[in-house]
């Protein structure tokens, strides 16, 4: 059964229905049952069956469900956002909001899903613009100015994006001909060869300017920190990492066809370059952060510039430790939110501008568990063991120092430099004096925070065997 | 040289020769009407190519290029003018001479990028790939010398005209006229959000160096 068209689809009607009838709370509900639902079917996906535009492999299957699982724990986290702060927008906007939340999760998964490259394109169109509309959602004098960076920004990404695609379509002109054929992944990378090397250069440079500013590489990251921020923190936060994704995983695969082009550039250079001036960028962006979410969106930088890095190594193992890193780090991230949204509704609202670290510091006093689980998330975002994420990295570390050498001493440096700033936070953040106050219930969303963390854990260090080969075989095609 | 493809290199040649003209104008109103004869050509460009290619589809987009963006966008574009008392000057971060000087070079750029690296394509899409690099670029140029915002849309307005003439120049290429509807769906989000979100109201102006506060906040 074609299950990727029923989960593509869903998001959509449950956007159509939320947009139009509910209470904030009711629509907050009805939204987590959609994504419930959806959970599911990112689940059957893997025993489905799918052809034409929507072509699912396993590799994005996988990420499918990540995006699923995400999902589902941010939809139900909003619900107890959605109930305290019901008194800030009219029921209308609650409405709109919900809304976005279901088009950014279907456009994920179009975009995570779609084997033609002009369907990825228009599913990152369409985040896009639904990602604006929820940074600018509390209509503050700031929102609005991340709300037109992004725009500005991702618009001119979608337009860069646009044109390496109409490229790549004309560098496959000799190979496939005219029609679909010359704008599917599988038939690209079947004749990767014999397609136009020079043009599908070309066109390589506009995909990773217009899909890099999706991902955040730098210099195309200036929205990111800025619409992490200031956007409701369950839409914005953690969401947005699907896109990410999704940026990311095109780049993989478009940096493919290069590799088994023999005319056309080595992608790595490209690639290394961005990522190392990602990681770099973050680890001096670091200090001097006052908001919580604002850090850990140029943690998000850091992290894409890892992955970037790792494509750029090239080879199936380097390749496999990117992609474990982008499915730990999605998790970890969304789970690191979710406990931050939990942190500051433990201070009063969790809106905009009340994820200040001064604001939250002393959380020990306020609830110990969500306390040690945000510190537990910081934690293994620095990529330190028992983190997975220091699994992958050592991957990448290791494939680094036998590919190129030279390329190890920035990575690690810059790795380090970036573990440092991000430790140097959890002191206050926990143990620091707080005004007296009573400790109050962490709530049910601390098993939820859990669960990430358990899964960022068991994914890397006690990995199921189908996960293993599912990821190797995806990067060996990939590689 | 057929007449196909010497129509098809003058209406390119208009389209690039407008958007680099939008870079000397210092008037909103004359930004406009110069996005809305690229518009029109762009749409005649769009018909032309449906006429040689045998095309519905290119129809389609020129049909949905003369509607929304020579007519529709203008009038709004000229609304908010009016609206927001915007007739006069617009500031510029760099002199007029020195930004037409960097569209120059652009287009330069542009040119000696894509003609070597399209040998083996056919001679149409080659010479119309340059055109529309360029005005991709000078798009981007406008947006990076205007501090209005309006401006700096009708630089992104540019630019998407240059996405839309490459892909009316590949041969046989699905999806043309889904992917003009897709990016016009952007655009308008664009004007309608400076419409409806009333930047205005919230920062004085539609100057965005004044939409600094998180800068100054010290983030």
């Amino acid at each position: 059964m074609n299950f990727a068209g029923l989960a593509i689809a869903l998001p959509f009607v449950a956007a159509a229905l939320l947009g139009l009838v509910g209470k904030p709370r009711q629509g907050a509900i009805g939204n987590a049952v959609a994504s419930l639902a959806l959970f599911g079917l990112t689940l059957a996906v893997f025993w489905g069956h799918s052809e034409g535009l929507v072509a699912v492999d396993p590799l994005a299957a996988l990420f499918g469900t990540v995006a699923g699982f995400v999902g589902l724990t941010a939809a139900l986290v909003n619900i107890g956002y959605v109930s305290a702060d019901a008194v800030r927008m009219p029921a209308r906007r609650w409405r709109l909001y919900h809304t976005l939340f279901q088009i950014v999760l279907g456009a994920s998964l179009l975009g995570l899903y779609a084997d033609n490259i002009g369907v990825l394109w228009a599913a990152m169109e369409g985040g896009t613009i639904a990602m604006t509309l929820g940074v600018s959602l509390y209509r503050t004098p700031t929102g609005l100015e991340a709300a037109w960076k992004y725009f500005i920004l991702g618009g001119v990404g979608i337009g860069l994006a646009l044109f390496g695609t109409m490229l790549v379509y004309l560098a496959a002109q000799p190979a496939l001909g005219p029609g679909f054929a010359a704008m599917s992944f599988r038939a690209l990378s079947a004749h990767a060869a014999h397609m136009d090397g020079a043009l599908l250069t070309l066109a390589f440079v506009f995909i990773l300017f217009g899909y890099g500013t999706k991902a955040a590489l730098v210099p195309l990251h200036g929205w990111l920190p800025d619409s992490y921020a200031e956007g409701p923190a369950p839409l914005t936060t953690a969401l947005s990492g699907l896109l990410i994704n999704v940026a990311l995983l095109a780049i993989l695969r478009f940096r493919h066809l290069l590799v088994a082009n023999q005319d056309a550039m080595r992608p790595g250079p490209f690639l290394l370059s961005l990522g190392l001036a990602s990681l770099f960028l973050a680890a001096f962006s670091f200090s001097r952060r006052r908001d919580a979410r604002r850090f850990f969106g140029f943690s998000s930088i850091e992290q894409s510039g890892i992955s970037a890095f790792a494509f750029g190594i090239g080879g199936p193992a380097a390749i496999f430790g990117g992609l474990l890193h982008m499915v730990l780090h999605t998790l970890l991230k969304s789970g690191l939110f979710l406990a931050l949204i939990r942190a500051a509704s433990l201070r009063g609202p969790a809106a905009p501008g009340n994820y200040g670290f001064s604001h939250m510091r002393g959380l020990l006093q306020a609830n110990r568990k969500i306390g040690w689980l945000l510190a537990g998330c910081i934690f293994a975002l620095s990529g330190l063991p028992p983190s997975g994420l220091f699994a992958s990295e050592f991957i990448i570390i290791s494939q680094t120092i036998q590919k190129n050498p030279y390329m190890s001493l920035p990575l690690g440096l810059g790795l380090l430099l970036c573990a440092v700033a991000i430790l140097r936070n959890i002191g206050p953040l926990l143990f620091a004096q707080a005004p007296h106050e009573k400790p109050k219930p962490a709530g049910r969303s601390a098993w939820l925070i859990a669960a990430h963390l358990a899964l960022v854990f068991l994914v890397a260090f006690a990995m199921p065997l189908p996960l293993v080969h599912l990821l190797s075989h995806a990067a060996e095609a990939l590689q | 040289m057929s007449l196909t493809f010497s129509l098809a290199h003058l209406l390119g040649g208009i389209i690039l020769l407008c958007a680099f003209l939008q870079l000397s104008q210092r008037r909103l109103a004359a930004m406009i009407t110069l996005y809305q004869m690229e518009a029109l050509v762009l749409a005649a460009a769009a018909f032309w190519q449906g006429f040689a290619q045998h095309e519905i589809n290119l129809y389609l987009t020129g049909i949905i290029t003369f509607a929304l963006k020579a007519v529709l966008l203008p009038w709004g574009l000229r609304e908010i003018v009016l609206r927001f008392n915007m007739v006069r000057a617009v500031e510029t971060a760099l002199p007029m001479a020195v930004s037409m000087i960097l569209g120059l070079a652009l287009i330069g750029i542009a040119v000696l990028v894509v003609l070597p690296t399209t040998m083996s394509s056919i001679s149409l899409t080659r010479e119309d790939l340059a055109i529309a690099l360029s005005v991709v670029l000078l798009g981007l140029l406008l947006m990076i010398v205007r501090r209005n915002a309006l401006a700096q849309i009708i630089g992104f307005l540019s630019m998407e005209n240059g996405l839309v003439l490459a892909a009316i120049g590949m041969p046989g290429m699905p999806f043309v006229a889904e992917f003009s509807v897709a990016l016009l769906v952007l655009l308008a989000f664009l004007v309608v959000g400076v419409f409806l979100l009333r930047i205005r109201e919230h920062f004085d102006t539609l100057d965005l160096s004044g939409l600094e506060k998180i800068e100054r906040r010290g983030r």
